[in-house]
């Protein structure tokens, strides 16, 4: 399944999908960048509440196929830029992490 | 970083390559504060790339676009309401006094605050692998202060070096004794 398919399944919305078709392989669920980088593969999709610009070089680093916002956190401009820019796909759900993993769990 | 220690490990490496003699590692605790400092004599940055050290896009390291260590720190005081500044003095225009400061401000009474971790275990690492610097460590709480001057050492050691295994286990038995005496 490509990031633009689970972002319509899931009923994510798109905050910038540079690369839409990408696979996704998995899912990882965490917030400590530092252990995030360390640990998520590639091609997953990245559930997290942090929105620091560090989130686009912990995905981009990690190489994941996109990051989810959960709880609706939503991102500066300039972070979603360097996002679009460096090839990081990132969607929205309002739902909590758990919540959000769950329907990823089911579309996937 | 789940623990500031390893932060600290990681800017004392960046002082190692940038190939300073002096290293000096300052923990402050005041009130609510608690103030991180790592001071070296090293090459220094130039202006121009010190303004780019936060961006987690730029790095020294040639094998990857992003360097993490400085950003996920800044990121780390900025969530207990602290902040993060780096001076440099670049060894082209201060032939005699270069070298970099970097010191990360913490809330240490807020929920996010990382813990420090076994500091003690970064600075034996640190002197394990470069025993030829001068690596000063202070730690500084109202209740004390636990210290440690590798020069000191040196001039009771005489020949045997810093990283001889005995010695190391007695730095690091040395600084728990000390951290004992300021709980």
């Amino acid at each position: 399944m490509t990031v633009k398919e689970l972002c319509g399944k899931c009923g994510f919305s798109a905050v910038t999908l540079p690369q839409e078709d990408r696979e996704i392989k998995g899912c990882y669920i965490g917030d400590l960048l530092s252990w995030v980088m360390g640990r998520a593969q590639e091609d997953n999709v990245w559930i997290t509440i942090m929105s620091n610009i560090n989130i686009v070089a912990v995905a981009s680093l990690a190489d994941v196929s996109c990051v989810v916002l959960a709880e609706g956190v939503t991102l500066e401009d300039d972070v979603r830029k360097t996002a679009e820019a460096k090839g990081v796909n990132i969607l929205s759900s309002p739902l909590p992490s758990y919540e959000t993993a769950k329907a990823v769990w089911e579309n996937i | 970083m789940k623990e500031l220690s390893l932060n600290i490990l990681d800017i004392a490496m960046n002082s190692v390559k940038a190939g300073a003699d002096t290293i000096k590692i300052i923990l402050t605790e005041t009130g609510d504060i608690f103030k991180m400092s790592v001071e070296d004599n090293g090459c220094g940055m130039k202006e121009d790339f010190l303004k780019t050290v936060t961006d987690p896009f730029s790095t020294t390291r040639t094998t990857r676009k992003v360097g993490m260590g400085i950003p996920l720190l800044k990121l780390a005081a900025e969530q207990t309401g602290g902040s993060l500044s780096i001076k440099s003095r670049h060894e082209s225009e201060y032939p005699e006094n270069h070298g970099t400061v970097t010191e990360a401000v913490f809330n240490k009474n807020t929920v996010d605050f990382t813990p420090l971790g076994d500091v003690i275990s970064t600075v034996v690492t640190l002197i394990q692998g470069s025993p030829g610097i001068r690596w000063i460590f202070s730690h500084k709480t109202p209740k004390g202060e636990v210290s440690l001057d590798t020069d000191e050492l040196k001039a009771i050691l005489g020949d045997v070096p810093l990283n001889n295994p005995e010695v190391l286990t007695w730095i690091g038995d040395y600084l728990k004794e000390a951290y004992e005496e300021i709980k």
